[in-house]
């Protein structure tokens, strides 16, 4: 029981990161219909400007001897990196996909593929073969409660990716931005006839997406604090099979399939033996499939690759 | 006067296949019988193996060498043949073009495969490139019957990849070599060589096998499923195979006898090609456009999706078996490491330059992928910089990669010109 | 009309001129060709030493230690001009390739090496997965080759042609096993490993083996594994908490170790924690910090308070390059100065590759207790050398404390 509570709480804090890396590929996914494979670098240049801002902060604050408590440093980190990691999400938009909005849509899956190739070698010739320790920005406290170990962290990293996902849900369900973004969900030719410009929303949702993967990424060097260039291709991955697993058009369903990846990889460590994880893991997500064939939340429906 | 483009224009509109072929053949044999003398005076430490581009790129002091050598040894009798046999190779391919299609065929893969064999045997490195090329096209062109033809996103190539190669190697193994995992030979090692294509099928077969499980949950639907599908798929082959301790888990297995020369990789990529032509031509592949474009219609026309998808399914992941099979030998030794992520996006990046529904494309793709990748390799670090970029720009200026929808006819392609 | 004349014209000459062009270029070439097989023993004997390292990829921090053992290496040999043998000076170059981690890339770049670069010796690759195919390749070519880190019993074995530059995992299990059982009487272990990389897999089990000998089956309380690039341990480690381990084996790299230490701490894992020689980075402290102090591995060699050579080396490269070497760049040190012992030792190098190859070879097999930086090496006949294992304490500073030294009966 004790275990079983552990792994729960274990579950909780690696089921954030799929479902927040899980969300940024559900928007692209649903909105522009793309399979945005560069996500996982862009989670790992999130992680790496977070490193960045946070460093630079930490310089500025022991130059000037400003009184700042580890806390606030995070917080403006989390902010400024969202903030810097949407503009590449932007950038990213711009050059790979805008220009092939009419093109097949597996050719813009492998121009992100690419994209993210391009940004695990560019990270390793600019900043070395060195892995990264990203700072301690606050002291690991470890509490007790029945038997269970928690951290202020992992406290930390489920209550800040929740709070983010709901912010995200009530952004896409009350704005209108929101209602633009949900209605290209729905029918993508039909909306920019409304006079819904297409090249707003899709900045957009690359920059909402971006964001989310870089506080994914700093919430994820919080816990694991070694940042290297390949550091986003299997949870990148990962996080894709959670996002198609939500359901296309349901954004809550990525986050929910997010937690459900963590958690069944997670528990068949605990139930079987930890070798055959994968094999267990992704035998459910199959089983799961066969059974729901449109993911949780995604409705019926015949998408066509646009050839 | 005509001027010289036109020429060009007129020499290449007039020369059939078979005068292009001799002409690399007399390219391939001057290389063989004067390539170390002419290299030695150009200046060159040896034969520069791949056109002069690796000694191109780390020592550019050679580059005046290296392009001699090429004009030299490589253009200069190619064209020259080329030219000199436009005439009586016009006429041998008209009276071949009266006969059976394979027999044209089989003469032109002979001439062709001489040609290869030549140019392979001036060093073992350019063979080794050569062959995993041939494997490269095979799984490019297993992966567009899939991505292209039937136009799914699959991710699990790499999956049937390991079934065929592990599928293969353990029957060469058991039953040809002594091997410290399963012992002495079961038959004579003898016998290997001409046993060895059965081998290859068992790993297609299996891989085949594999390919239902998949095909069973994703075609209920149309749509994006069998993208994840696939993907847990290539997990759960890793992640088995890894477990498996009988045939070594993450340690691999090593020392497959070497069965896969030139001759048998050569033949293996040119059934691959032959068959998967024939196949998205027959009425099959038709049926297949007419699902990819829109089901519905062709459910109406009385065509059985269900069993065509899931057919093709398979007949592709047969093929990538039979690759795998073939790379375990060359390579002679496998670990399911090399059957990860990075293969999948090796595989996706070659067939998407190359372009879909088109045969050549898959072919023009594998190649230019793999020799450029060994030809940049003194670039290291930016080697991954720039074929990314190259991919990328491809993808923008030409959406569906360089040659695509396109039919491979061996008819055309043989006709006498002029 | 006009036009149509001039182009019968122009292909009533096309014909001739071509061919004359063609006799002349053919004449030519024919000629060069018998001169230059007079004079093609002219070129210049040049020794070049191949490095097969994993540039790019998974682990590039290895490939880089390696790249700048081996350049430290060759501009040593540039100061004496050359490697003498036999009374001659003869020019070193080196041919570094990126096997990219994978593979089939170290099997291509090795054939390249040694068929297009014509080396003599190759060092590399690093770890087993490649080391082994390439091996192969090494073996089957008649080229020596010497891999400095990989622990593989696959990698020499039945390979004469095949070297390595440290001890094996069969020797390393049961050491860690002794020291664990000398040091702290424990009876229950635990291992946490990843199940998909053959090195902390090998090594797992054979520490399994040569703790369950001494303690008894069902003394290795819990044996838990996950997938290479995994970053979340927490659940394997609340098994292992749980199963009452007193302690808990960790063969990883060092990037690993770092995640595996702090979450075990944050789990309330309270006892030692024991690695192996894959800890010896300088970067295992950099990403750990305090969690790892006190910790216990066993290594090749100890950088702190380290003394002669090893500390000549330790310094050198921490002045070129900025921090401490681990262990494989030290190892490829030791390798490259056994292919240079073996080079000087071989006779005489005659031009013709192959002969070279040969001699250097049985040069290398015959080397005996060379003194290297990482300990004294003989080789066995399968070509692994015999030395020691160096048990090594993290101190409260975060150095590597030299703690015992464990040698082969």
């Amino acid at each position: 029981m004790q275990l079983f509570l552990q792994n729960i709480v274990n579950a909780m804090q690696w089921g954030s990161f799929y479902a927040l890396i899980a969300l940024g590929y559900s928007m692209v996914y649903s909105i522009l219909m793309l399979f945005n494979f560069a996500h996982g670098d862009i989670f790992m240049v999130g992680s790496y400007i977070g490193f960045g801002v946070a460093t630079a902060l930490l310089g500025l604050t022991a130059a000037f001897n400003l009184p700042l408590p580890g806390w606030i440093i995070l917080v403006m980190t989390i902010i400024l990196a969202m903030f810097l990691t949407s503009f590449v999400g932007m950038f990213i938009e711009r050059v790979g996909y805008r220009p092939l909005r009419d093109a097949p849509r597996a050719s813009a899956a492998i121009t992100g593929l690419m994209i993210g190739i391009i940004l695990e070698t560019g990270n390793l010739a600019l900043l070395g073969a060195e892995r990264l320790s990203f700072p301690a920005l606050i002291d690991t406290v470890t509490f007790q409660v029945g038997g269970i170990y928690l951290t202020n962290k992992k406290i930390l990293i489920v209550v800040v990716s929740l709070a983010l996902m709901s912010a995200l849900h009530l952004f896409i369900q009350k704005s209108k931005y929101g209602m633009a973004m949900r209605a290209m969900s729905y029918d993508f030719q039909a909306v920019p006839l409304m006079g819904i410009s297409i090249n707003k929303i899709a900045p957009l949702t690359f920059a909402i997406g971006s964001g989310l993967a870089a506080a994914a990424g700093i919430l994820y060097s919080l816990a694991y604090p070694v940042l290297d260039p390949y550091m986003g291709v299997l949870l990148g991955w990962k996080a894709f099979v959670a996002a198609i697993l939500g359901g296309r058009g349901s954004i809550l369903g990525a986050a929910l399939a997010g937690f459900l990846l963590g958690f069944i990889e997670i528990f068949s460590v605990w139930i079987f033996p930890s070798t055959f994880r994968d094999v267990i893991a992704y035998s459910v997500i199959l089983l799961i499939l066969a059974f729901r064939p449109h993911g949780f939340f995604g409705q019926a429906h015949s998408t066509q690759l646009r050839l | 006067m005509k001027s010289p483009i036109d020429k060009i224009k007129q020499l290449f509109n007039t020369t059939p296949l078979l005068a292009w072929l001799l002409g690399w053949l007399a390219a391939a044999l001057t290389e063989y019988f004067i390539g170390d003398a002419v290299s030695y005076y150009l200046g060159l430490p040896r034969i520069p193996v791949l056109f002069g581009c690796l000694l191109a790129l780390k020592k550019p002091l050679l580059i005046p060498g290296a392009t001699g050598y090429f004009l030299l040894i490589y253009l200069l009798p190619f064209f020259l043949v080329a030219r000199l046999c436009r005439r009586p190779a016009n006429y041998l391919a008209s009276l071949l073009a009266r006969g059976p299609v394979s027999l044209a065929a089989i003469i032109h893969l002979a001439l062709f495969y001489l040609a290869l064999h030549i140019w392979a045997d001036i060093s073992d490195y350019r063979l080794l490139l050569l062959k995993l090329t041939m494997v490269a096209v095979m799984l490019t062109l297993s992966l567009n019957v899939i991505n292209g033809y039937m136009g799914e996103f699959s991710c699990s190539h790499p999956g049937f990849m390991a079934l065929g190669a592990y599928t293969a190697s353990t029957v060469t193994l058991r039953l040809f070599a002594d091997d410290k995992l399963f012992g002495a030979p079961l038959l004579s090692p003898a016998l290997g060589p001409y046993l060895f294509p059965l081998a290859l099928i068992c790993g297609g077969i299996v891989a085949a096998l594999g390919a239902v499980v998949i095909a069973i949950p994703s075609f209920r639907t149309r749509g994006d499923y069998l993208a994840i599908i696939s993907l847990a798929f290539l997990f759960i082959v890793k992640s088995l195979i890894e477990n498996l301790e009988f045939v070594g888990g993450p340690r691999g297995m090593s020392s497959q006898p070497d069965y896969a020369g030139l001759p048998m990789v050569f033949l293996g990529m040119v059934s691959c090609v032959w068959i998967i032509n024939n196949f998205v031509c027959s009425t099959m592949g038709k049926a297949l456009c007419a699902v990819r474009d829109n089901e519905t219609a062709a459910e109406a026309m009385t065509v059985n999706t269900g069993k065509t998808k899931i057919v093709t399914f398979m007949f592709g992941a047969f093929w990538a078996g039979v690759a795998g099979g073939l790379f375990a030998h060359i390579i002679r030794y496998v670990n399911p490491g090399s059957f990860g992520i990075q293969r999948l996006a090796e595989i996706l990046a070659m067939l998407y330059f190359g372009g879909l529904n088109s045969v050549t494309g898959s072919i023009i793709g594998a190649v230019s992928i793999n020799i450029l990748s060994e030809a940049l390799r003194p670039l290291e670090l930016f080697k991954w910089i720039i074929i990314p970029l190259l991919l990328i720009m491809v993808m923008l200026f030409r959406p569906t990669g360089l040659v695509s929808f396109t039919e491979f006819k061996a008819e055309k392609l043989m006709r006498p010109r002029g | 009309m006009n036009y149509s004349e001039s182009e019968t014209k122009a292909k009533k000459f096309a014909v001739p001129e071509s061919f004359i062009a063609c006799i002349v270029v053919i004449t030519l070439v024919v000629s060069l060709g018998i001169a230059a097989d007079s004079l093609a023993f002219g070129r210049r004997t040049i020794i070049r030493i191949g490095i097969n390292a994993p540039i790019t990829g998974d682990i590039p921090k290895v490939g880089e230690g390696t790249k700048y053992a081996a350049l430290m290496w060759l501009a040593d040999i540039e100061k004496n001009n050359g490697i003498e043998v036999n009374g001659k000076k003869y020019p070193v170059e080196l041919v570094i390739e990126d096997n990219e981690s994978k593979a089939e890339s170290a099997v291509k770049a090795n054939t390249k090496m040694i068929t297009e670069d014509e080396v003599l010796f190759i060092v590399g690759p690093q770890s087993s997965k490649q080391a082994v195919p390439a091996g192969d390749v090494a073996n089957n070519y008649h080229t020596p080759m010497i891999s400095p880190w990989s622990t593989n019993p696959d990698t020499t074995s039945r390979r004469p042609y095949v070297f390595r530059g440290c001890f094996l995992d069969p020797f390393q299990g049961p050491v860690l096993a002794n020291f664990i059982t000398e040091e702290f009487k424990f009876a229950k272990a635990a291992v946490l490993y990843d199940v998909s990389s053959d090195y902390p897999k090998g090594l797992a089990e054979f520490f399994k083996q040569a703790w369950e000998k001494s303690h008894g089956p069902g003394s290795l309380v819990a044996f838990e594994s996950f997938t290479t690039k995994d970053t979340d341990f927490s659940s394997q480690l609340s098994k292992i908490i749980k199963s009452g381990a007193q302690v808990l084996f960790v063969p990883q790299y060092y990037n690993e170790v770092a995640l595996i230490v702090q979450q075990a701490h944050e789990l309330g894992w309270q006892g030692p924690i024991v690695g192996s020689d894959s800890w010896g980075s300088a970067e295992t402290v950099n990403l750990c910090g305090k969690d790892c102090y006190g910790q216990f591995f066993s290594t090749h060699y100890a950088a702190a308070g380290a003394k002669g050579a090893t500390k000549a080396f330790i310094d050198r490269y921490q002045k070129e390059h900025g921090y401490v070497p681990d262990d494989v760049a030290a190892l490829t040190w030791d390798s490259l100065g056994l292919v240079r012992n073996a080079i000087e030792n071989c006779g005489r190098i005659t031009g013709r590759i192959k002969k070279d190859r040969e001699a250097v070879r049985d040069a290398m097999a015959k080397i005996k207790n060379f003194n290297g930086i990482t300990g004294n090496m003989t080789f066995t006949e399968e070509g692994d050398p015999i030395k020691c294992a160096v048990i090594v304490r993290i101190s409260d500073k975060g150095e590597y404390e030299f703690y015992k030294s464990v040698c082969p009966e």
